[in-house]
């Protein structure tokens, strides 16, 4: 008798294994791989509703197509939650690799993701497309299915010096980054070039992600009397930086890359205080690209307003999708082959034409600041 | 600033973190003394108050409270948390009172669990923004900085340990949780009711709990789900700073974790404030694994 609850269990398992793998037959599934929970969640939710919104947009499409006797690939996205922890990241890339119906992956979001779940990828043949992983050590590992559109920390973190010393005239600056593979990357090439242009760089301090008490490090700097405060990190930390910033009233300016450039910034560090910080983003300004115009009505009918990452989530799918109607056949190397065989790829963000490490060769990088609340598209980097 | 200026704005930082970290250990330290039982969700009991306290918050906000707002949410966030720690005592710990020790462990990592992944479905993955609960006016002496909201926490705080201190040392529900600190047994020969003394610990200090996680969302004005963790963590290596079970020394303890990491995150680095913390819990474990001040227990760990 006690044993009658474990062989419930046991068929039910077999059940439900049986039930998902009848299923999938049909469909073509696409990994998207992002934080879903968690303090990032609201970056990867934005980044896989873009993926989301691409493959229905193609299934309707490919809906009117069979009339006329083209056949018709069905897309279905797979999210699945990497909680920007490695480990995690890792298990996820095995779940993709093991179910066969994955043909290609977007994501991951953060660097640290991006760079262990690469190798497991490469390992299986299963392409990968980060939209938003910026780190320049990602695509010299040597892996032939890695492929990136966003443009590198190498580009982000010079050029937003450029802007903050060139255009701003800054000249005394401390550097604070968050310790992962992305914040440090940034932070580091933005040190390099603002010393090269001739600022002072006062320092540069790591914090810890998920710590919420800077105010030790920030009445450190506070006598050194910086001009700008550049941080490489995430929103989360980067909000409560600046308020503690602000709490201990330091003047210094504030400024970082695509992490803080979301609009869950200015409302966690609150409007006021968020006003006039300056974020570089990895492309420019949505709303005023004609060729996104539908893409973004399309989008908020759907999802509500349009996030930061939701047009390269969104762009990164398409690639797949022209690719995979391409090859024709549901196979991953088939895969593989054909997306280097494409040479440019137009998406709204921009063309995507990948290299042959697989970055992007289009990097372009814009200058947003926040303004009541908004993000207001300043211009170029440089 | 001088470099006086520079330490005492460090130490005003530290003392009051170690506030709210004092008002957490005392939750561990009280379970420990009088059930010798590591209450593991206790993290999570004081995560959930700070969630309940924005929401408090917000209701009071919208009502004839609004210019009070501050003492009835506290009130009632204190309430709500007692009652949270009263129902885990009664569905998680009380069955497993007799079971081996290691099974009310794990059903305090699953109650934890458990929280956590409720307030996560609840009020969603995402950071929410705290509002400032009252107007920040900052007083500024020789340039070191302190703000009300500063001075409200360190006397919310003091306040609250008092009325614990002579609550356990001039009632006669105190007189029966020390007792029951001593020796169980011969407690409940005496007819002292356990499980009710129990319960009454596990009230108490949630309800300190969730002051002190309503406090820590005012300050930091973010409060995230999984926020439980690290401030449970801290609030325990305070506890076993102070000495597991000795209330006084959760007290000190707290205000000496918050202190001692405030001061090498602004003297040493900041990329190691953590380190520092568990550094001083493995460093008493080592040298003096039943605290500053001496746990009242110390058999069976």
């Amino acid at each position: 008798m006690k044993t009658a609850p474990i062989w419930f269990f046991v068929c039910a398992l077999v059940l439900s294994a049986c039930g998902s793998s009848s299923d999938s037959n049909s469909k073509i599934k696409i990994g998207c791989a992002a934080p879903l929970t968690g303090d990032q969640a609201q970056i990867g939710i934005d980044m896989c509703n873009g993926v989301e919104l691409a493959l229905l947009q193609a299934n309707d499409f490919a809906q009117q197509a069979a009339v006329s006797g083209v056949a018709p690939l069905q897309f279905e996205i797979s999210r699945q939650d990497d909680q920007h922890n490695p480990a995690q990241a890792v298990n996820v890339a095995k779940k993709f690799v093991s179910d066969p119906a994955v043909l290609a992956v977007v994501g991951h979001f953060n660097s640290s993701c991006t760079k262990p779940s690469s190798a497991v990828y490469n390992s299986a043949g299963l392409t990968q497309i980060t939209p938003a992983s910026t780190n320049p050590e990602l695509s010299r590992q040597g892996f032939s299915t890695f492929f990136r559109t966003a443009a590198t920390d190498e580009v982000q973190g010079p050029k937003g010096a450029i802007f903050a010393v060139k255009k701003l005239g800054i000249k005394k600056i401390f550097v604070i980054d968050d310790k992962t593979t992305y914040g440090k990357g940034l932070a580091d090439e933005f040190e390099k070039k603002a010393r090269e242009l001739g600022a002072e760089i006062l320092g540069h301090e790591g914090i810890t992600q998920g710590d919420k008490d800077f105010t030790p490090l920030l009445t450190k700097i506070k006598p050194l009397e910086p001009e700008l405060i550049y941080y490489g990190g995430i929103y989360p930390e980067g909000s409560l930086l600046l308020r503690q910033t602000r709490a201990l009233d330091m003047k210094a300016g504030f400024m970082g890359g695509d992490g803080i450039a979301t609009l869950t910034f200015s409302e966690l560090a609150t409007q006021a205080i968020a006003e006039g910080t300056y974020a570089t983003m990895v492309g420019g300004d949505m709303h005023q690209v004609p060729a996104a115009a539908s893409f973004i009505r399309d989008y908020e009918s759907k999802y509500g307003t349009l996030g930061q990452w939701s047009a390269y989530g969104y762009d990164s799918a398409n690639v797949f999708v022209e690719t995979i109607r391409k090859a024709a056949t549901k196979d991953r190397a088939a895969v593989l082959k054909t997306i280097r065989e494409i040479p440019k790829f137009q998406g709204i963000t921009g063309d995507i034409v990948f290299d042959e490490k697989g970055d992007n060769q289009n990097q372009f990088i814009g200058i947003f600041q926040f303004q009541s609340g908004k993000l207001h598209y300043v211009g170029p980097a440089d | 600033m001088s470099i006086l200026d520079i330490f005492l704005q460090q130490l005003i930082n530290g003392l009051t973190i170690g506030m709210i970290y004092a008002l957490i250990a005392l939750g561990y330290t009280m379970v420990y003394g009088i059930a010798q039982l590591i209450n593991f969700a206790h993290g999570e009991v004081f995560m959930v108050g700070a969630y309940l306290g924005l929401l408090f918050y917000t209701i009071f906000n919208q009502t004839a409270l609004a210019s009070w707002i501050i003492a009835p949410t506290f009130l009632a966030t204190m309430i709500a948390t007692a009652l949270l720690g009263y129902l885990i005592e009664r569905c998680a710990y009380r069955p497993l009172r007799n079971a081996p020790r290691l099974a009310p462990l794990i059903a305090a990592i699953g109650i934890s669990f458990l929280l956590q992944n409720a307030v996560m479905l609840i009020a969603g993955p995402t950071d929410k923004s705290f509002p400032s609960i009252l107007t920040i006016q900052k007083y500024t002496f020789s340039h070191v900085t302190v703000t009300n909201l500063q001075i409200l926490i360190t006397v919310v705080s003091i306040g609250l340990m008092t009325g614990l201190h002579f609550f356990v040392k001039h009632t006669k529900i105190g007189k029966a949780m020390r007792a029951l600190a001593d020796d169980r047994q011969a407690a409940s020969l005496m007819g002292i009711d356990v499980n009710f003394v129990i319960a009454v610990a596990f009230i108490i200090g949630s309800a300190l709990a969730g002051a002190g996680g309503l406090m820590f969302g005012a300050y930091y004005n973010t409060i995230n789900f999984h926020d439980g963790y690290l401030a449970g963590m801290k609030a325990f290596t305070a506890a076993v700073l102070g000495g597991i079970g000795n209330i006084p020394g959760a007290m000190i303890g707290g205000v000496l974790l918050g202190v001692l990491e405030g001061l090498a995150a602004g003297y040493i680095s900041s990329q190691w404030k953590n380190v520092f913390a568990f550094l001083i819990l493995i460093l008493i474990l080592l040298f003096r694994p039943t605290g500053l001040f001496g746990a009242r227990v110390v058999k069976k760990v």
